[in-house]
């Protein structure tokens, strides 16, 4: 009789212990299946007490206290290592967002400047100094956008689609690139139109890749909108249309911008509104 | 492991947590003890998983879309209506024969290298 009390009693206390022990684990995987390890748990002792007594539990504790060590530190990494990825999602969303507003920003007062060929600072300097300063700022966010874009969505975009995004960050760092240097280096128009090509027209098959994989969970039409302005832009340049001398139409410049920034905010605002979703599963 | 939108390839080799959970539930859906119980009787033993290896594991084949919930739950005369039962999805089946081919074709190798005679020998390096 004494034995049979006995054991409901370890049994009981074990659990009570182990369900303590469970504080250990992260709060979201406690509340998931805090209950169904303690469960599986009380499983374990009223088996084990049958098979081996105390010693039976004893042994039962060795092993489940260097499962609890163990585990409870590898919840916490994958956890912490969530809530980083998670963190850098939604910023780079918002971080797009604030790069499209600046470099359309930026286009719009550099188009009231009167004197081009100026050097920066001279004539209209509030004009140039906005433009140039929205420009790079607009380009350095749109790097971090992407980046956070790739880090959030290449698990879901397939081997094509996580080729282009990284694509995309190297168009962008290109561009970025060639921005920086062009008042110094003949070269750096060429990088900064070169990038912004690639990178835009990388964002836009990108955008066939979300329709059809459904990538975001709404607006998977948003970077085909990001993409194509300038691709457009370049084409009608190329063409002439509007033009005798080749140059793109301002309303042609102006449509090319507008989608652009739309698309980004578009994506930017997808970015931070799903960064808890976008984390990468693994097994 | 591997990130779910990769094809079966890109989740081997599987931990030996998730390849025997696969095995277990090969032949049915189980809950979380009925896995651990059948781990270790198939494995004599060698192989006992704990709670939060159990779970844990379970969390990430779930996100991984390798296992799923059931949404069947047993008759609580029968048994305890709490209990989460899982099951393999197409995914996870693939995957697990996949690493079951890859595993015997290791075997195979070690056999032409004459490391392992087979079924039932001992190692000739043991």
């Amino acid at each position: 009789m004494r034995g049979r009390t006995a054991a409901p009693a370890t049994i009981d206390l074990s659990v009570r212990i182990y369900t303590w022990f469970l504080a250990a684990y992260p709060a979201r995987f406690r509340t998931e299946y805090g209950l169904h390890m303690a469960q599986a748990f009380r499983d374990l002792c009223r088996r084990d007490f049958q098979r081996g007594g105390f010693a039976g539990m004893l042994t039962l504790w060795a092993r489940t206290s260097l499962d609890l060590a163990r585990t409870t530190v590898e919840e916490h990494i994958e956890r912490g290592l969530d809530m980083n990825r998670e963190k850098f999602v939604r910023w780079s969303g918002w971080a797009l967002m604030a790069g499209a507003v600046l470099f359309a920003a930026g286009l719009i007062i550099g188009s009231f400047d009167s004197y081009d060929m100026d050097p920066i600072g001279g004539v209209d300097a509030f004009y140039e100094i906005g433009q140039v300063a929205g420009l790079l700022l607009g380009h350095l966010l749109f790097v971090i956008g992407l980046l956070g874009l790739r880090t959030g969505y290449a698990g879901r975009s397939g081997s094509l689609g996580a080729g282009l995004l990284l694509l995309a960050v190297f168009g962008g760092v290109v561009s970025l690139g060639g921005l920086v240097g062009m008042s110094s280096v003949e070269a750096g128009w060429l990088a900064w139109m070169g990038g912004y090509l690639a990178m835009t027209l990388a964002l836009a098959v990108f955008g066939i890749v979300a329709v059809r994989r459904r990538v975001f969970s709404r607006w998977n039409f948003a970077p085909i909108l990001a993409g194509v302005g300038i691709p457009f832009l370049f084409g009608i340049g190329m063409v002439g249309v509007d033009s005798v001398s080749g140059q793109a139409p301002e309303w042609g410049a102006f449509l090319a911008v507008v989608l652009t920034s739309v698309g980004l905010i578009l994506i930017g605002y997808r970015m931070q509104a799903e960064a808890g979703r976008t984390g990468e599963v693994a097994a | 492991m591997a990130e779910a939108a990769q094809g079966p390839e890109g989740f081997l080799p599987l931990t030996p947590a998730v390849f025997h959970i696969l095995l277990a539930l090969a032949d049915g859906e189980k809950h979380g003890y009925a896995i651990m119980q059948e781990v270790e009787d198939v494995t004599e033993g060698q192989v006992q998983m704990g709670p939060g290896t159990l779970y844990g594991s379970i969390k990430r084949m779930l996100a991984a879309g390798l296992i799923e919930e059931s949404d069947d739950r047993p008759d609580p005369t029968l048994d305890d209506e709490r209990r989460r039962y899982y099951r393999q999805t197409g995914l996870g089946r693939t995957v697990l024969r996949r690493e079951t081919e890859r595993m015997a074709e290791l075997m195979a190798l070690a056999r032409r290298k004459h490391v392992w005679a087979g079924i039932g020998s001992r190692s000739i390096l043991t």
